[in-house]
């Protein structure tokens, strides 16, 4: 079976001469739950807004479902852009307009014409957004502003908004990155909750080591644009990470000295 | 299926937007009953338009030799006009700013005559005083300049009383605590933290006179205004966009000049 | 004790302090300010001079100040009809000029900012080209509308608009580009069209802003209004300059007192529009 996502030697150069992305390849099948880690600079956002196109690439190939999308333009890129959901450090929504209005932002890509251009959603999709923030427990806030939220109640609304879209790839940008640890914890939970139970591909960018290895199905290592690491979370040994951060655990670790165990709060930089 | 349709917004701003919509519609509709205006008589008169732009407005002309110098002279008097009555206007908005707020003045009863005052004289148009003065003054730059000075001091009395408001209530309350006088609380805690916001009021203060020096001029006020209303009287529309031209030059220039000094202002 | 060694140390200060003076400002002075407020002094200097201003025959002529404003005051309610018909028009002129200018205000506000169709060369030319227009006072613009159409309402809702429309195009422009690119980016990434985009996401949040902007331009509008009638133009500003040239002193102060009445009124209704819409 054709996987989601296929990379193949992917390069991709900014004009200042900084090299994000170095012959990368790697592939994304039904259902995975994949994080992606490296220090800042990596190329992490990079690989993920390579994907959808937001940042074109220098050299390589990109297939979504099987279909180039280096070659896409105009309608044929948006129709693959609302196949993939993203999600952002900084929730980017509308502020000023409802919850509700925002989560429907994302069957923007489905209409064409006056319709998208007035907002004039379908009852349907009306119905089936207040459906999804119902699920999400955010159902009392449908018309609040969405400036009037906290930080992990508008990034329910972000991932709502994705989701909205029916994607087969869900792109999340340090999706966490911005929130306390408990909201944190609320987040990756809905995530993995969501997409497991629709079976979309998600990709996760992290800079919390733990998170990552606590939720993911596969962990992709990124060092100055290539990769030094994939595979199952098991795998991640001490030396791995030495690889992929360039500095042993310990100093990952504000406060000092390794655990033993993973799962305590690794709050690498 | 209508009756029980989703809506988008809560029902509060819904009902607001509604009443906005609702009045700008009404307001649309009565103006455009009265006055009878037709947007499409314009584009029926399309080819008149044309016509006039195309024959008597385009190419810009000049006027004969002898009389560049004296068009370039009425450009030096409309700056000259804005330079001098937006400084003077500045130098006492400055000192009647003072008393316009409850805050700082030393006679807190009297600020609100005073902002009244300002409110008054701020909202007759500029012109509008040119035209009081010029009946009890006669024609002539003077009046022009006197015009200029109201309406630019009423407008930056109002500014600086909002400037001094916003920037300097914790440093005069902690002076008034050591126990500064007046003038000492004035220089210095009010003049060193709003001068960089009342200059850049007086510099949009100067943007706006240029723009008005020139308009007072049209009626009797002299400057660059004066020569062009002369030329499109005289229906000599090609040396008239000549003008215009050079007004334009002349307004952008100012603003850049001021744009660029506000930013160094800022630092 | 100590009180009298501080008070000797200040004068031992003191004295010191002739030879040598302790400096109390910031090291690092911003020098531009001095230059600045020395080049308006010298400037302003330069101006008067070159006005040839004749001071004298204007301080003597002073007191008629007082006669015309006594004078003004003495309202006469004869001419009602007259004076409120003009003022109707003019508010009319104000207001249609405005909400032409609002929606053309928008259409080529989008093709100005940078943000919305990502093409800056249309941007720059759209953006050049409403300067030009901007920087011609309104009244100019009245003056050829009228020489273009005649006398009539249409000149002045056609003159005021291309002001307006230029003002707003620059001011709708710099607050759409004022969203966030993040913003934009998320409903890229859903494949909406940019105008969809336009739409959904920049145009409503920048519409508290465009209240604002909207506010402080009718202000404008209506004056510039008011005073398109004494280049020509019809309106409340034909009556005012008319009776004033007429000696109707009587007529200009009740039609100046309603001038200034309408434009309070407007400057306080929008003071409460913008608190609703920004609460």
């Amino acid at each position: 079976m054709e996987p989601i996502l296929r990379f193949r030697n992917v390069t991709k150069n900014y004009p200042n001469g900084v090299h994000a992305l170095q012959n990368v390849s790697f592939t994304v099948e039904e259902g995975e739950f994949i994080s992606v880690i490296g220090p800042s600079g990596s190329g992490k956002s990079t690989l993920l807004r390579a994907i959808n196109r937001l940042i074109p690439i220098s050299k390589g190939d990109v297939y979504l479902d099987g279909q180039a999308v280096s070659q896409l333009r105009g309608k044929a890129l948006r129709d693959m852009r609302h196949k993939v959901g993203m999600i952002f450090q900084n929730y980017n929504l509308v502020y000023s307009l409802s919850v509700l209005q925002n989560v429907l932002h994302g069957r923007l890509g489905y209409m064409s014409g006056p319709k998208g251009i007035f907002g004039l959603y379908s009852e349907q999709d009306k119905q089936a957004a207040l459906d999804l923030l119902e699920e999400m427990g955010m159902k009392q806030y449908s018309y609040n502003r969405a400036s009037d939220l906290s930080g992990g109640q508008k990034q329910r609304v972000g991932i709502a908004r994705a989701i909205n879209q029916n994607p087969k790839l869900l792109l999340c940008d340090e999706p966490i990155a911005s929130l306390d640890p408990s909201s944190a914890k609320t987040i990756m939970d809905l995530l993995h909750d969501m997409t497991r139970k629709r079976n979309i591909a998600c990709i996760v960018n992290l800079h919390q080591l733990d998170v990552a290895l606590k939720y993911s199905t596969r962990i992709i290592g990124l060092s100055k644009g290539e990769i030094v690491f994939d595979g199952p979370p098991q795998e991640l040994t001490q030396k791995e990470i030495e690889k992929i951060y360039g500095t042993g655990c310990e100093n990952l670790m504000i406060g000092g000295a390794a655990d033993e165990s993973k799962q305590d709060s690794l709050d690498c930089a | 299926m209508k009756a029980n349709r989703i809506p988008l917004i809560a029902r509060e701003q819904k009902k607001l937007y509604t009443w906005f919509l609702v009045i700008a519609v009404a307001l649309f509709a009565a103006a455009t009953v009265f006055t009878q205006f037709n947007p499409l008589s314009l584009l029926a008169n399309g080819e008149a338009f044309w016509s006039f732009l195309t024959e008597d407005f385009f190419p810009p002309a000049l006027p004969a030799g002898e009389k560049i110098p004296g068009i370039f002279s009425s450009v030096a008097v409309t700056l000259a006009l804005a330079m001098s009555s937006t400084a003077i206007a500045a130098i006492f908005a400055f000192l009647v700013s003072l008393f316009g707020s409850e805050k700082i003045s030393p006679f807190p009863k009297f600020a609100k005559v005073v902002r009244g005052f300002a409110t008054f004289l701020r909202n007759i148009p500029a012109l509008v005083w040119a035209f009081i003065l010029f009946s009890s003054l006669g024609i002539g730059t003077g009046v022009g300049f006197v015009a200029l000075c109201i309406t630019s001091f009423a407008f930056m009395v109002r500014a600086f009383v909002e400037t001094m408001e916003d920037v300097s209530q914790d440093c005069i309350e902690s002076l008034s605590a050591v126990g500064a006088t007046f003038p000492q609380r004035v220089s210095q805690a009010i003049l060193p933290s709003c001068l960089s916001g009342f200059l850049s009021w007086f510099l949009y203060c100067i943007e706006v006179n240029i723009r008005a020096s020139t308009i007072v001029g049209m009626v009797g006020g002299g400057g660059v205004g004066l020569t062009l209303f002369s030329y499109i009287k005289s229906f000599q529309y090609d040396i008239a966009l000549s003008i215009i031209l050079l007004i334009a030059v002349m307004v952008i220039v100012v603003d850049q000049i001021t744009a660029k000094l506000r930013k160094e202002l800022g630092k | 004790m100590n009180d009298l060694s501080l008070e000797n140390s200040r004068m031992a200060a003191g004295v010191s302090g002739k030879t040598k003076r302790i400096p109390v400002a910031c090291k690092d002075k911003n020098r531009t300010l001095a230059w600045f407020l020395l080049g308006t002094a010298v400037l302003t200097v330069l101006s008067l001079l070159y006005l040839q201003i004749d001071w004298g025959k204007l301080l003597s002529r002073v007191p008629d100040i007082g006669t015309v404003f006594w004078k003004l005051a003495h309202l006469d309610f004869s001419k009602m009809d007259l004076i409120g018909s003009s003022l109707l028009e003019t508010v009319s002129i104000a207001v249609l000029s405005l909400l032409y200018s609002l929606v053309l205000g928008i259409l080529f506000g989008m093709l100005a900012a940078k943000n919305v169709f990502r093409k800056p060369l249309l941007s720059t030319i759209v953006q050049s080209f409403f300067t030009f227009l901007r920087a011609v006072p309104t009244p100019i613009w009245v003056l050829l509308m009228l020489v273009c159409l005649g006398m009539g309402p249409e000149a002045g809702v056609a003159g005021l608009c291309v002001h307006t429309t230029a003002f707003f195009t620059r001011s709708f422009a710099q607050s759409f580009e004022s969203i966030p690119e993040e913003t934009i980016e998320a409903l890229e990434a859903t494949g909406t069209t940019r105008l969809s985009i336009f739409c959904n996401a920049i145009l409503p949040g920048s519409l508290s802003q465009i209240v604002a902007w909207v506010g402080m331009r009718l202000e404008t509008n209506f004056s510039e209004c008011a005073i398109l009638g004494m280049v020509g133009a019809g309106g409340v500003g034909f009556v005012i300059s008319s009776s004033l040239q007429g000696y109707d002193y009587g007529t200009a102060g009740t039609a100046i007192l309603l001038v200034f009445a309408i434009a309070y009124l407007i400057e306080r209704i929008f003071v409460q529009i913008k608190k609703k819409f920004n609460s």
